[in-house]
Parts: structure tokens; C-alpha cells; sequence
């Protein structure tokens, strides 16, 4: 093994919440299946069992991807922190390993793995949930929960969402870090506090929100920049959606080619790898607290 | 031969603060070297310099290298405990092991595995459950698996009881230290590194107070407990410090001809403690 399979096992070792955290959430979620009520209407076509294959799938995962996020953001905030509040950053800068090897794992871990290990649990945790609720509501859903298609499906979605979100929210991810590698105490506040005075300030002296705007549209504006959320492919009867209005299948969803040719997604992008070459050349600076 | 460790004019600033002043200092391969001085002289500036940790002014080369440019590449030739308590909590003593044995192309596992097993210390415990001196140990046997040309340690007994101190200083001497090897230890506690060390070197305030070999030592300062009738005479040839014991006058000297000195009084070399604290008082008086 490499010197970076090593720094990645050490992310493993030291935050044991990154497998810890979403084995117990999946197993609330199964102990819910198990033992939460079910009333699910019975269903009666082909498209509504579809759509309840779906829907189940989606729900899991969203929930998994939640949890997920709040992990990350923590862990992205404390992991050039941590070694410098407890001093052991001098027992790791003692070996031969570069400064940049050790924030760039780090980000990996954050950015990359943690999101494949929730995924990994998110289908984990539907197979056990979709296992358990059939014999419960048999008679209801039959074996609509069942269907590879729609799993199928779900897998690209995640793979999908995983490359987005490693994009778009490279930015913050660089930013938090930078903010763990630089802080002497208070990390969250320090990661909160400078944006908001930015935003604060430019509305009181010019009274505009372009910072505002520009910090609102990247926390949330990832759904529609990686979907086809609004756009008008999505209206009734154009084919793609049901008659829900939900899309037909993830390939009508997604919209990879809107969001790789975004220079909104690029310039993000990087800000991002500028804000980590700034924690690198912070971690090789500062040592301790 | 090139020093190991050659600075000129190393200069570190800490704001206003001036941690280092234009220090000049080398360490020559095969020595243990003692950096002393008082809390806040400066010593684990230098340090930190000389481990790549911090960026500085002035010249510096370790093992031929610039260290805050090149710590990576240093860091396979020089290796260094900077406290006891540095070993994170979480790390188990087995995964410590193979992550070092992993990282570290010049790493003995056999070596670290063989000097635990001396110990009480099982690897499947954490840092966080072990004692100071249990951690200390398990600090040195990994530090000491490492075929490094220079060992770097920073106060690496503090917090330690009289025993385990012993038992560091030990292992040290006796287990790691040959001839291929060079040893830099800073610590402001000087009795305790006295009868180890080689070479010694004084920092206060930032400054150089003195460089030199303990060969040295002996044939250029000298202490005279004089006799109360020379003291006049002992005086005027300009001891650099003075002090009182027992009722005696203890004068030391730095270049003068020990026969001169033989007419005062009593001769004796100064033991490194007590040069140390002639010549941080005596440069201030």
C-alpha cells in the first residue's frame, strides 16, 4: 500500500462516525420497517407500482444524503482542526508524508468516500426495508418493491449526485477546510461568521444582496443546477413525466449535460481548488493552536 | 565534512516578538547535542526551524537540505518527538505501528515490535488508555525504529516521573545512539541531560550564549572558590560571573590561564548546570 491508501485508512481509524453513523441510521430505518405502521394503499397498476418502487428509493436515499451532508460538513470543518487542538499534528508532520497529500486525503475522504460509504448503506438499508415491507404489506404491494429497473435507476442517481455534489460544493468543502487548517478555536462560527458579515455589510453600505445571492445560489442551488428541476421538458403530456408530474425514469431527471457545460459549476469549481492550495499552504504553516 | 545542522543569522519573528535573533549554530554528525535554555529562550523556535515546521529568516541547511521547503524529503532522514502527549487518542498502539511501518521507507517494525515487547503495553490499546510514560514509550519505540541520521527531542521528558525520565535517557544512550547518528535535545532542565550530552548549546533571548564541546568546556572556563584574601586580585581578572556558597566566593572565568587561577583558590570545572546559570546571570550583571 501506498503512502495515500495509508492517509485514507488513518481518516478510517480516526473518525469511526464515517461507517458508524450511517450503519446505525440504517438500522433505525430497518428497526421502523419492522415495527413502525404500515398502511400503504393498495396498489392496483403497473405504473402505480412503478412510481411506490420508486418513491421508496428515493426516500431512503434522501434521507441517507441528508444525514450524510451534515456528517461531511463536520468532518471537513474538523479535520485540519482536531490534530492541532490536541498537538498531534507534530507526531504527523514527523513523517515523510507532504502537507498537500494529507489535506488532499482529507478531501477525498469528505467529499468522495464518505458519500460512497452512505451509499453503499442507503442500498444496504432499501434491500433489508424493501425485504421486510413486502411480507409485511403483502397484500397491499405484492412485489412492487422489487423491480431492477428501478434499482438500477437508483444507482445511477447516486453516482450522479456523488460527482455533482464533489463539484458544486467544492467551493464550501474548500472553504471549511480552509477554515479548520486556520482557527484557533471556534471552527463553526469562523466558517459562518465571515460569510455573514460579508453578506451583512454589503447590504448595509451599497444595499445590494450580491453576495447574498451568490452564497444562497451555491448552498442550495445544486438541485437545479444538476436536474432538470424547472426546466419545460418537465411539463405534462411532453413524455418524460407521468402523471404526477414525476419523471419517467433518472435519464429524464438528470441533466449532466446542463451542468458540465455550466460555467457556474467551473468557476465553483475553481474557487474550490483555490481555497484548498490556501489551507495546503496554511497547514504548512501553522502547527499548533 | 559539512555540518549536520548549519544556521546563519536564523531569524524567526513572531510579530513584534523576536523569537530568534540572528543565530548562528552547527551540530556535526555523531553528537548528542544539548540546545538549553530558559523557558521562552527560543530553543523550540529553532527547532521548529530545523524540522521544517515554520517558516524563518536567515540560512539553514539540515542534512544538506532547506527543512521548510523540503520536509517531506527531510522528514525520511531526521526524525523527532516534540512532546509526549502528541500521539493522537484515538490511534491504537498496533495501527501507530503499521501506519509508521507503512509511511516510512526507513522503518524497522521488528525494531518498534521488539522494544514494546519489553513493556507492559498490549497493541491493542489506545493512546487515550495508556499512562504518560506508556505513551512516552511507545512514542520512542517507533521514533527509535527509524533509521534516521538525526533525532530531534523537544523537552521529551516533560510530565515524566523520575523513573520513566530514566528510562527514556537510557533506551536513548544505550539502545539508539551510535556513531551514525546525531542527537539535538532541548530541554530547560539541564542536571538531567548533563552526563549524556556531547555538545552543548546555550540560547537566551533569542541569541547564541555559547557553542561548544564539552572537551571544551574544561579547558576554557574554570571555577574558583577563592580565598578571601585573593579576592581583589581574583576580580581583576574579570570572572564573568560571582556567586556565594556556604560562605565561599565561587568565581568563574572564561580563557584565563589556569595556572593564574590555581593562586586564588580551589580550581574546578564548572558542571554544565552551573556554566548555565553563570552565563545567562553573568550576561546579564
Amino acid at each position: 500500500m501506498n503512502t495515500n491508501t495509508w492517509l485514507i485508512r488513518r481518516e478510517f481509524w480516526e473518525n469511526r462516525a464515517i461507517w458508524m453513523l450511517p450503519a446505525v441510521f440504517g438500522a433505525l430505518l430497518i428497526l421502523a420497517a419492522l415495527f413502525g405502521q404500515v398502511s400503504i394503499p393498495k396498489l392496483t397498476s403497473q405504473l402505480e407500482m412503478h412510481e411506490a418502487a420508486g418513491a421508496f428509493q428515493v426516500i431512503v436515499g434522501v434521507m441517507f444524503y441528508v444525514v450524510m451532508s451534515v456528517y461531511s460538513t463536520w468532518y471537513l470543518l474538523d479535520c485540519l482542526y482536531a490534530d492541532r487542538k490536541d498537538r498531534s499534528i507534530l507526531f504527523w508532520k514527523s513523517l515523510p508524508i507532504s502537507d498537500a497529500k494529507t489535506v488532499l486525503s482529507k478531501l477525498i475522504v469528505g467529499m468522495v468516500l464518505i458519500p460512497l460509504v452512505y451509499f453503499a448503506a442507503a442500498d444496504a438499508t432499501a434491500l433489508i426495508a424493501a425485504f421486510i415491507l413486502s411480507i409485511r404489506a403483502r397484500a397491499a404491494i405484492g412485489s412492487a418493491l422489487w423491480q431492477p429497473d428501478v434499482w438500477w435507476q437508483m444507482q445511477v442517481l447516486w453516482v450522479y449526485c456523488i460527482i455533482t455534489t464533489a463539484l458544486w460544493y467544492l467551493p464550501i468543502a474548500g472553504w471549511l477546510m480552509l477554515v479548520s487548517a486556520w482557527a484557533k478555536r471556534a471552527v463553526m462560527l469562523w466558517a459562518i461568521l465571515p460569510p455573514l458579515l460579508l453578506y451583512l455589510l454589503e447590504r448595509v453600505f451599497f444595499g445590494t444582496h450580491t453576495i447574498g445571492n451568490v452564497l444562497a445560489r451555491r448552498m442550495a442551488g445544486w438541485p437545479w443546477a444538476a436536474f432538470n428541476g424547472a426546466k419545460h421538458v418537465w411539463t405534462e403530456g411532453s413524455g418524460v413525466v407521468d402523471n404526477n408530474g414525476v419523471p419517467v425514469t433518472v435519464w429524464h431527471l438528470i441533466n449532466p449535460s446542463g451542468f458540465f457545460t455550466s460555467a457556474e459549476t467551473w468557476i465553483g469549481a475553481a474557487v474550490g481548488i483555490a481555497l484548498i492550495v490556501a489551507a495546503i499552504q496554511l497547514r504548512l504553516r501553522r502547527t499548533e493552536i | 565534512m559539512a555540518p549536520l545542522i548549519e544556521a546563519r543569522e536564523l531569524t524567526k519573528k513572531y510579530g513584534a516578538h523576536v523569537a530568534l535573533d540572528r543565530a548562528n549554530l552547527n551540530v556535526e554528525a555523531g553528537r548528542i547535542v544539548g540546545l538549553i535554555g530558559p523557558n521562552g529562550a527560543g530553543k523550540t523556535s529553532a527547532l521548529r526551524a530545523i524540522l521544517g515546521l515554520t517558516h524563518y529568516e536567515g540560512q539553514l541547511t539540515v542534512l544538506g537540505r532547506e527543512p521548510f521547503r523540503d520536509r517531506t524529503a527531510l522528514m525520511n532522514d531526521c526524525c523527532f518527538i516534540a512532546d509526549v502527549a502528541v500521539l493522537p487518542s484515538w490511534l491504537r498502539v498496533d495501527q501507530a505501528i503499521d501506519f509508521v511501518a507503512g509511511v516510512h521507507p526507513r522503518f524497522r517494525r521488528d525494531r518498534a515490535t521488539a522494544f514494546l515487547a519489553k513493556t507492559q503495553i498490549s497493541g491493542k490499546r489506545r493512546m487515550r488508555e495508556l499512562s504518560k510514560g506508556m505513551k512516552t514509550q511507545v512514542h520512542l519505540a517507533l521514533t527509535m525504529a527509524i533509521d534516521a541520521k538525526l533525532l530531534v527531542l523537544d523537552e521529551p521528558t516533560l510530565g515524566l516521573d523520575i523513573l520513566a525520565r530514566r528510562a527514556f535517557y537510557d533506551a536513548l544512550v544505550n539502545d539508539y545512539m551510535d556513531e551514525t547518528r546525531t542527537i539535538l535535545i532541548t530541554t530547560h532542565q539541564v542536571e538531567e541531560v548533563e552526563n549524556l550530552l556531547t555538545d552543548i548549546i546555550f540560547i537566551d533571548k533569542g541569541r547564541i550564549v555559547l557553542d561548544t564541546s564539552l572537551e571544551d568546556v574544561a579547558t576554557r572556563f574554570a571555577a574558583v572558590a577563592v580565598k578571601a584574601d585573593r579576592l581583589d586580585a581574583a576580580r581583576a581578572e574579570k570572572p564573568f560571573y560571582e556567586r556565594q556558597i556556604l560562605g565561599k566566593v565561587v568565581l568563574y572565568f572564561e580563557s584565563v590561564d589556569a595556572g593564574k587561577l590555581a593562586a586564588f583558590g580551589e580550581l574546578h570545572t564548572p558542571s554544565v548546570s552551573d556554566l548555565f546559570v553563570a552565563k545567562l546571570s553573568g550576561g546579564a550583571a
